[in-house]
């Protein structure tokens, strides 16, 4: 990212339990047709929504004429972790989705932040609530105790829509910005 | 009509047993959840499972994507082998395991005679919904 001349390219890699909108995420801020590989669930996942991501996600958003975003998107099931590994291995910066509404899942996401904090723990995260819109969803700041954080590690949290532009607008920035001041901190990364 | 897995199961055992190098067969729903499989030892059929499924999604978008039209098979050749994915049904997908030696030829007639008898057992009735 510090190297000017050719195009920046950014990767930033959603994810987050089943459900939790990390496609409608990716749909809503890509500019780009959304690369889907979305199959009919027939699992749980299926009690939920008709159709679920096996592969990945992927969409784009470019910053003027020399910076582009590519978002990654996993799935939430827990047997693609094998995509999680793959797609997490090269990302700049990560987005773990929590759905507010659903508590019964805060679990798997708090085994999927253990996950990004072990294979991934230098890259900069923020812990993202999803479905804030919904009347039973939690309160955000409630999130990370529920996940199991320790108050010191300073995760930032959000709670968005996932279909509204400014709310994952809002999100993106400001990962954007603490990737900028991760990489300033130590210059020699890319 | 229920679908009868254990014939699956069998003709699937069949299949690895009696066609030379194949090493392992394994059918899949395509989200990725296991129908039935003959896997060589310490093989994870569910981590199979998923795999496939992903592999099979990824390359049927990339023939979308690139214009190459619908996905007959994808095939991974490594140093001990190869493992061919292909589609079975809408509701099944299908992924083999050879050794090196497989001529391939004879490997996709197999196959395909092999998703011909699997197709009829794949397919139900679904359910009435009221």
């Amino acid at each position: 990212m510090e190297r000017t001349l050719s195009k920046q390219i950014m990767r930033i890699v959603v994810t987050g339990p089943v459900g939790a909108g990390k496609t409608t995420l990716i749909k809503t801020i890509s500019e780009i047709d959304v690369v889907e590989t979305d199959r009919a669930a027939t699992d749980d996942s299926a009690l939920l929504k008709p159709n679920t991501t096996v592969a990945m996600d992927f969409g784009r958003i470019t910053f003027g004429a020399d910076m582009a975003v590519h978002i990654y998107g996993t799935p939430g099931q827990e047997r693609f972790d094998f995509m999680w590994d793959i797609l997490v291995r090269r990302a700049h910066a990560l987005m773990l989705l929590v759905p507010l509404h659903r508590p019964s899942d805060f679990f798997m996401a708090s085994k999927m932040l253990r996950y990004l904090q072990f294979h991934a723990s230098e890259v900069p995260l923020v812990v993202v609530g999803t479905h804030s819109d919904l009347p039973d969803a939690w309160p955000v700041e409630e999130v990370l105790p529920a996940l199991g954080v320790e108050s010191e590690l300073e995760l930032p949290v959000f709670g968005i829509n996932a279909t509204q532009v400014q709310d994952v607008a809002q999100v993106l920035i400001a990962l954007i910005e603490r990737y900028q001041r991760w990489v300033q901190a130590e210059p020699v990364r890319q | 009509m229920a679908i009868n897995y254990s014939a699956i199961q069998n003709a699937l055992q069949e299949f690895v047993t009696s066609v030379g190098n194949v090493q392992g067969a394994s059918i899949m729903s395509p989200d990725g959840l296991a129908l039935a499989s003959s896997l060589p030892p310490g093989m994870e059929e569910d981590r199979v499972a998923a795999m496939s499924a992903a592999m099979l999604a990824l390359g049927e978008r990339i023939g979308r994507e690139l214009a190459r039209g619908n996905i007959e098979r994808i095939l991974i050749e490594g140093d001990n082998g190869f493992a061919m994915v292909s589609g079975c049904t809408d509701d099944a997908v299908l992924i083999v395991l050879t050794d090196d030696k497989v001529k391939l030829g004879v490997l996709n007639l197999e196959v395909k005679q092999l998703v011909n008898r699997l197709r009829p057992m794949l397919t139900f009735s679904k359910p009435q919904v009221a």
